[in-house]
């Protein structure tokens, strides 16, 4: 904890590391070797049984480990007392593991009492971290139980924020919430993360999860064995074996959308109708272009509607043509999104805008299409020509 | 055996030659009344003693076995291959009938305090020792192991975190604890301590006396029973809110 408020990330690196529980022939972590870089979230995700939740007890010592090391910043684990070491890691689990019998600001405070920051400085922090999870100071001194779940696991999280630790473990944090509460908290998170930017050793069963979460993404199979260590987007498009295509799924290719922006694909450019030009110029500029409708805009570039064959028989371009220029798309929204949103409007083609609402392009549904049967992209079929069903 | 026994004797022979002492012949003659209020007022006096020790002997006796059967259940909590002779221990001691305990400490404390405290002190350990490992085993696996897994250490996890969860039920195996104990404290006449047993046993056919020596028992097991009660209320705030929430 420095004066000036902030501890650093701490980068974790996982040395060969291998746990061997007594009695068990085959070891339940097998020469796992991991670098998180400080800052980033590493997601461990792997079937049940896989030794995940293992690999990062290893590093708060609740697991010891039998072979190799495990370093944060350039201390080895091992040199460090168990409990002072997991007072500078935060620590949320699935189940909240909230204590029943303290108030929401007594749970919050849980590891600055632990090592010993004085009344105020304790009661501050409790302050600034129910701002930070949005709840209402009035929740303080409200017992775990009286609140909902999603609030209950946002209590867990500020308590593993408490004492700014430079590391958080998250054991399936999201696991036991409903899937729209979920979705909130994640989101919520990342948005967090941004700001706080902690190393997190974040633990789920869930591939969709993981790519939403991690920044890096190690995914275990049965015995401790390291399949894939890689970026989300690597993991999508070059799975290293077997196992890892099957457990990213069929759809990887639209799970691609989920991590992609509307920027990053080539968008189509529209015929451009300012409000008030002649119909005539128009129809000239809609022989041959890319989309077959000219997107009527005003003088600063701001979409307003698609020009219709009614509209083009007046003189000059309408400031209201016949049908609005929704779904309104923007250049930083989610492609799985943005394609979500063009199917449930059933349109072909939606305007994309910048930040400040000016026209950028055209995303049509044949643009996406033609992106998932891309090289790049193309996984599927070849999937179904090389195993047979039922594999 | 015959030389305790021989002991043994003039006490019961005691208990007998008291009972045709002391009473009150004008309502002693009406046998059949069941209360009688004018005798109670006068004689009420002829009560305080018994009941201040039988008081006093109820709450030392439970202070101890609290303080053994608290003890044990610590040790035994890391040491979870010793819950089975502890419970098996406290189990068989429980099981000695009253006047035969007296009587096998007979040769060793003798008559008096000693005695009865040791008697109703190890009564207490079977409810509290048990009633204490229950409430520290259904402590929540996800707070032991965030507790764990925040550094607290093994000491401050008990004090911190298992205790206090453990509290109502430690709580609830002291109630019926206390008022067991109050029970059989008026049965520690017979270790020649003077508590509510000694009117009682004295003028057994006597209502009035009945009456009066065994409700102050009652009620002062009552007393104890919501005086705890009202203490696990205040320690375990907690409680009553997380029934609030689950209805």
């Amino acid at each position: 904890m420095e004066a000036d408020g902030r501890t650093p990330a701490a980068s974790v690196s996982y040395r060969d590391v291998t746990k061997r529980y007594p009695g068990q022939s085959s070891p339940a972590i097998n020469h796992l070797s991991l670098e998180i870089p400080a800052g980033d979230i590493c997601v461990l995700v792997g079937p049940s049984g896989c030794g995940k939740t293992t690999a990062m007890r290893m590093l708060n010592r609740t697991v010891e480990i039998t072979e190799g090391d495990i370093l944060i910043g350039d201390t080895s684990v091992r040199d460090r007392d168990p409990s002072e070491l997991r007072r500078e890691m935060g620590y949320v689990i699935q189940q909240t593991g909230l204590f029943p019998h303290r108030t929401v600001a007594d749970n919050i405070a849980t590891v600055p009492k632990l090592v010993g920051w004085d009344r105020e400085r304790t009661r501050k922090r409790v302050g600034e971290l129910l701002e930070l999870i949005g709840l209402d100071q009035s929740e303080a001194d409200r017992f775990p139980s009286q609140l909902s779940g999603g609030q209950q696991q946002r209590v867990g999280v500020a308590r593993a924020l408490a004492a700014d630790p430079p590391v958080m473990l998250m054991d399936e944090p999201f696991g036991a919430i409903d899937p729209i509460n979920r979705e909130r908290l994640q989101n919520e998170f990342l948005r967090l993360q941004a700001e706080i930017r902690k190393t997190v050793l974040f633990v789920t069963h869930d591939i969709d999860e993981a790519i939403k979460m991690g920044d890096r993404i190690a995914i275990l199979k049965a015995g401790g064995h390291l399949a894939q260590y890689a970026t989300p987007a690597e993991l999508l498009m070059a799975p290293a074996d077997d196992f890892v295509e099957d457990f990213v799924g069929a759809d990887r290719a639209l799970k691609r959308l989920a991590l992609m922006r509307v920027r990053d694909i080539n968008l189509w450019e529209a015929p451009l109708a300012f409000v008030g030009q002649s119909t005539a110029e128009i129809r000239a500029k809609l022989d041959g272009a890319e989309v077959p409708h000219a997107l009527v805009v005003d003088s600063e570039r701001h979409p307003l509607g698609w020009l219709s064959e009614s509209d083009l028989r007046a003189d000059t371009v309408p400031e209201k043509p016949d049908s609005g220029p929704q779904p309104l798309l923007d250049l930083d929204d989610v492609m799985r999104d943005a394609l979500a949103d063009l199917l449930q409007t059933e349109t072909q083609y939606a305007p994309v805008t910048d930040a400040r609402g000016r026209i950028a392009g055209v995303l049509s549904v044949e643009i996406i299409s033609e992106f998932l049967v891309s090289p790049e992209a193309k996984v599927e079929e070849h999937d179904a020509v090389e195993r047979p069903h039922g594999q | 055996m015959s030389p305790a026994l021989a002991q043994f004797a003039p006490l019961l022979a005691q208990v007998t030659i008291h009972n045709r002492t002391g009473g009150n012949a004008p309502c002693q003659a009406q046998q059949g009344k069941v209360f009688c209020f004018g005798w109670a007022a006068d004689n009420f006096d002829r009560y305080t003693t018994p009941l201040l020790n039988q008081l006093l002997l109820v709450l030392i006796a439970v202070a101890i076995g609290f303080a053994i059967a608290f003890a044990m259940a610590l040790i035994s909590h890391r040491r979870r291959w010793l819950v089975p002779s502890f419970t098996g221990a406290t189990g068989v001691l429980y099981t000695i009938p009253s006047l035969a305990f007296i009587f096998l400490l007979l040769p060793i404390t003798g008559l008096g305090w000693t005695t009865a405290i040791i008697v109703l002190s190890v009564y207490t350990l079977q409810i509290i020792y048990r009633n204490t490992v229950a409430g520290l085993n259904n402590v929540p696996m996800d707070s032991k192991d965030a507790g764990r897994g925040m550094g607290m250490t093994d000491r401050q996890l008990l004090w911190r975190v298992e205790l206090p969860l453990a509290l109502p039920e430690i709580i609830a195996g002291l109630r019926i604890a206390t008022v067991s104990t109050v029970a059989i404290a008026t049965l520690m006449v017979f270790a020649n301590v003077n508590t509510l047993g000694a009117p009682l046993y004295q003028q057994i056919d006597f209502k009035t006396n009945i009456v009066i020596a065994g409700g102050l028992s009652i009620l002062m097991a009552i007393a104890f029973d919501l005086m705890l009660l009202l203490a696990q209320r205040l320690l375990a705030p907690w409680r009553r809110s997380q029934r609030e929430a689950t209805p």
